[in-house]
């Protein structure tokens, strides 16, 4: 926690000083907390993702046996092969994307478009709503399931994805529409105002500048949506009984046997084939938001 | 060896299979003329509702419709449905007041007693009037039937294990330090700190799961007060907070205060205890039959199977309990809905009553409370030590919380890491669990 | 200028579907649920009207109050850490590191994408005593402390779960905060430094208060999830030792899945809004006399 403390230090050396005779000299001295501070950071980050992947070569009693930083013995892939073969983790796979991809859609759809509407247009009882949106962020998420499998049965639609995807937007809506209005209110409004001079509208002004400006914003929101609905367990248990229907969190279940113990091997194998394949959807949108943030520095 | 294995089990199955066909054709004509054995309507498929964490069950069930009951199969064809084991209780009481029970499902212990939600709305099958009528009720072993009934307190669930606990031993470790199994606690006791002093975890302990330890406080109970002693308890005859009751935590925390459990016991979890008694650093574990699967398993069991023993919890000297009581429990309740029970449910009860006992055993060394209707041969060798020992049981006792509801129980679980650590005395540990007893009546 | 952003079909579109998925999927079951305050049973043995008895039974019950303390403290001490080590980090992205934070940026914020199961099996392990010993103890022993039992005591175990919390949520709310900072223009920031305001000066006065909205907002949001902290806790040590780490949702969720009581659940769930209501408005009401001072 300490090493976190002294972050503040390199804001404070890193500024223009003017008086110093060799500059570059001094500029490599000032890098160097910072470069110690980002090597501290990423080992705390990083090692402990490390230390899983080694886990997920290692045998169950290598595992519990070995000191807890060794390496494995071999390099063998039965751990992957286990965690492959034991249920159904392609259609476990399948399963989450096709109730991710469309719920994160819909947030974020729905959430930037709300997030407009109540800090961008002006209208007698936005505070009201934003509160009212406000307020689905406090119940805990739990009080509703029951509701809304009564409903969901009802309707007769549990026998599919949909319950899932239907939970999840509107589990993940008031946290997007809520932080989006945040980032619409610390865009100047005089950017709204200028674009709708020649006449153009409200809605068309959403599409050409509301849009266009929340390109980083979009794209946090996505990204921190999709992990929330990818590692969510407790929907997908709440509305699935089908094992083929069962997402990849749930699937994770079966490296638990009924008497509490865990199979750590295959477990970790399933974890750090989950850990690559998100690594994959981050680095993709991360370029995305770094493209989206040059696009940005027109705004001015 | 493991192909060879599943090779002579391939050609096995296939026999069975073979014999089965024909006897389930017989079978399900005269079933038909007895259609009155059914109280309710056949639905479209014997879907059955198993714990995500026990996929043996599943894979079982699954082999034998496509063995064994594959003419039941065509008839009525099986669809699994999984839970998770923590999601249980809510998961069926959501589908019971949907009416949409599976035909076949897990349940959560309490749920299933005639006073229970599903027992007191009519939604549990009793397995004994149906077996009965079915001619089958002989495959189900007396002392498994038994255990069922005094646990869900009429015969609700299949008994697709029959788990039997005991205290693992290290027969190595025991020879070494010349030790034999103890009888009374207070030998054991003395024989533990002998392990102790030679260097090994005297019990290897799984106390991030609590039960592993309530269960010894359970046990002490009754050896000490004899086998009725927690239902006296349940009927408020006799209080947890009695000198006796108290007796068996205080004992229990001695334990832990000598350090028999182990360094760090407390958050020690399953797998890691497990290891730690099959790789020879503790001597002893207290642990049901199902410990089986981890010691046929070779490349977990490092100290050899012909090394592991099973001892019986010992006597507490003037105790009105009996050493061969065993503890023994059939698993999570697999109850039936009435409202699905037709004329083809009752053919796959049938075959499943007929068939599952010799198939666990084969195909995965599980002992279930089904009879062996088939010699099996090629069984290992700690799982036909079990099986004798299962055979030759007299009478079986309960567990600690086994008679209590959801909220005592986990009550009761989550107050021990607190009692052995002596963050909480014996008195009040007991005397928390029986306000928790009294405010469920 | 105000009747372009006052029109109505505008916002009839842009908000429509957002309500109406939110009214009728969200508030209509939390009302029906909040309504079951009032009742005792489940939805399988039926529900029986108790008036306030479910209150006054909340008041008096002892894990109940418990799991409060133990939700107000985690909250606390989580959002306090988290969002000064997400602001710390996010100041470090935009001023120092710059353009070449991307990769920084990415790896810390992946832990938050891992399942919170593994995340505490990972922690279970650096502070493991005994035959296999965790790295935290090595240490300890290293500079000639005895082993530390952490999952065994309360305290324990609770800077265990905040540990664990900083670890997988700081990365989250630096880039949250981060996409805020990058809001404010570079034009700002260099005008304020030729007035010679730098270093700590120029975040106090400058940075802090114009990232003041997207700052609250991740306060609000911190708190409010940490409030409602449930799966951490419970795959860590399972609300323990005994149930004095188990938070108000993990105690709801116990009384109202595993002991069906469906109606007191609702009466847990109800004073847990409502404490979340109470945060919520007193940073509100904190935040907006500062801007006012």
């Amino acid at each position: 926690m300490t090493t976190m403390k002294t972050m503040a230090e390199p804001i404070l050396t890193s500024t223009p000083s003017g008086r110093a005779r060799s500059r570059r000299a001094l500029r490599i001295v000032r890098r160097i907390p910072v470069w110690i501070i980002v090597a501290v950071l990423l080992i705390v980050v990083l090692y402990p993702q490390f230390w899983m992947i080694m886990g997920s070569f290692k045998t169950q009693t290598e595992f519990l046996s070995n000191p807890t930083w060794s390496l494995p013995q071999h390099w063998d892939l039965s751990n992957y092969i286990d965690a492959l073969t034991r249920g159904n983790v392609a259609v476990n796979y399948r399963n989450s994307i096709l109730v991710t991809i469309p719920a994160v859609c819909l947030i974020v759809l729905f959430g930037v478009a709300a997030g407009y509407a109540l800090e961008v247009m002006i209208w007698r009882g936005r505070n009201s709503v934003l509160l009212l949106i406000l307020a689905g962020i406090m119940v805990p998420g739990q009080m509703i399931l029951v509701p809304l499998f009564t409903f969901y049965f009802k309707i007769g639609i549990t026998d599919s994805l949909w319950p899932m995807i239907i939970t999840y937007t509107v589990d993940g809506l008031p946290l997007a529409t809520f932080l989006m209005a945040a980032y619409f209110r610390s865009v100047p409004r005089e950017v709204f105002e200028a674009s709708t001079m020649d006449g153009a509208g409200a809605l068309r002004s959403f599409f050409t500048i509301g849009l266009p400006l929340m390109r980083n914003a979009i794209l946090t929101i996505a990204l921190v949506e999709f992990f929330s609905v990818w590692n969510d367990l407790l929907v997908a248990l709440t509305f699935t009984t089908d094992p083929s229907l069962a997402t990849i969190q749930v699937g994770l279940l079966s490296l638990n046997d009924q008497y509490g113990s865990t199979q750590y091997g295959p477990l970790f194998a399933a974890v750090s084939i989950n850990i690559v394949a998100l690594l994959i959807v981050f680095v993709f949108l991360n370029k995305k938001i770094m493209s989206g943030l040059a696009a940005g520095s027109l705004k001015g | 060896m493991i192909t060879r294995r599943s090779r002579r089990t391939l050609v096995a199955v296939s026999l069975a299979a073979v014999t089965a066909v024909t006897l389930a054709a017989c079978s399900s004509g005269s079933g038909a003329s007895s259609g009155n054995a059914a109280s309710g309507k056949d639905p479209k498929a014997f879907t059955v509702l198993t714990a995500n964490e026990n996929p043996t069950l599943t894979a079982e069930l699954k082999e034998l419709a496509s063995g064994a009951c594959s003419a039941e199969n065509k008839a009525l064809p099986l669809k699994s449905q999984t839970v998770a084991q923590a999601d249980v209780v809510q998961k069926v009481t959501l589908l019971a007041s949907q009416n949409a029970l599976p035909v076949h499902f897990i349940a959560g212990t309490a749920m299933v007693t005639p006073s229970g939600d599903l027992g007191k709305n009519g939604l549990v099958l009793n397995y004994e009037k149906e077996l009965k009528k079915l001619g089958v009720w002989d495959d189900i072993l007396p002392g498994a039937a038994s255990t069922v009934t005094s646990v869900y307190g009429q015969m609700v669930s299949l008994p697709y294990q029959y788990n039997i606990e005991g205290i693992w031993f290290n027969k190595k470790i025991f020879d070494k330090l010349g030790l034999s199994e103890p009888t009374t606690f207070d030998e054991l006791m003395a024989d533990a700190g002998k392990i102790k002093d030679a260097g090994y975890t005297p019990f290897a302990t799984d106390g991030k799961d609590a039960w592993p330890v309530t269960r010894l406080i359970g046990d002490y109970i009754f050896r000490s007060m004899g086998p009725d002693a927690m239902k006296d308890v349940q009927d408020g005859k006799a209080k947890l907070t009695d000198a006796k009751y108290v007796k068996a935590a205080a004992a229990v925390q001695q334990m832990a205060q000598d350090g028999y459990f182990g360094q760090g016991f407390v958050s020690t979890d399953a797998a890691t205890a497990t290891n730690a008694f099959l790789t020879g650093k503790a001597a002893m574990m207290y642990d049901g039959s199902w410990l089986l699967s981890n010691i046929n398993d070779k490349s977990q069991d490092i100290i050899g199977s012909d090394n592991v023993g099973l001892m019986p919890f010992p006597a507490v000297a003037g105790g009105k309990g009996s050493i061969d009581q065993w503890p023994a429990n059939a698993g999570a309740a697999m109850a039936m809905n009435p409202k699905d029970y037709g004329p083809k449910v009752g053919q796959w009860l049938k075959c499943i009553a007929n068939n599952y006992g010799a198939l666990a055993l084969k195909k995965d060394g599980v002992v279930s409370g089904f009879k062996i209707n088939k010699t099996v041969t090629n069984v290992d060798g700690p799982t036909k030590m079990v099986q004798k020992k299962v055979s030759d049981i007299k009478q079986t006792v309960l567990w600690f919380e086994a008679l209590m509801d959801a909220k005592s129980t986990s009550l009761a679980q989550s107050n021990v890491s607190l009692l052995t650590t002596g963050q909480m005395t014996p008195k009040t540990y007991m005397s928390q669990l029986q306000a928790g007893i009294d405010a469920n009546k | 200028m105000k009747r372009v952003f006052g029109d109505r079909k505008t916002i009839l579109i842009l908000l429509g579907p957002t309500l109406v998925i939110y009214v009728l999927l969200k508030i209509v079951p939390v009302m029906w649920s909040l309504g079951l305050s009032f009742f005792d049973g489940n939805s399988l043995s039926g529900f029986t009207f108790t008036g306030f008895a479910n209150f006054g039974r909340f008041f008096t019950d002892p894990i109940a109050i418990q799991s409060l303390w133990v939700s107000i403290i985690f909250a606390l001490l989580a959002t306090g850490g988290q969002i000064i080590l997400g602001y710390l980090l996010a100041l470090l992205y935009v001023f120092v590191l710059r353009k070449g934070s991307a990769f920084i940026r990415t790896a810390v914020f992946f832990p938050m994408v891992l399942p919170t199961v593994a995340v505490a099996l990972l922690f279970r392990n650096l502070v493991s005593v005994g035959q296999n010993q965790g790295p935290i103890n090595d240490i300890i022993n290293l500079f000639g402390g005895k082993s530390v039992e952490f999952l065994a005591s309360s305290v324990g175990t609770m800077a265990v779960a905040l540990v664990m919390t900083y670890w997988s949520s700081m990365g989250f709310y630096a880039v949250l905060l981060y996409t805020g900072l990058l809001d404010i223009p570079d034009e700002v920031i260099e005008s304020a430094r030729l007035d010679g305001a730098n270093g700590l000066r120029l975040v106090r006065h400058i940075v802090v208060p114009l990232s003041m909205p997207i700052l609250i907002s991740s306060i609000i949001f911190s708190f409010n999830s940490t409030l409602k902290v449930f799966d951490s806790l419970l795959a860590l040590n399972n609300g323990g030792p005994g149930t004095s780490t188990t938070p108000l949702t993990l105690y709801m969720f116990q009384t109202a899945f595993n002991y069906s009581d469906y109606g007191y659940a609702s009466t847990i769930a109800l004073m847990l809004t409502i404490l979340c209501l109470l945060f919520t408005l007193a940073i509100f009401r904190s935040s907006s006399r500062k801007a006012e001072a």
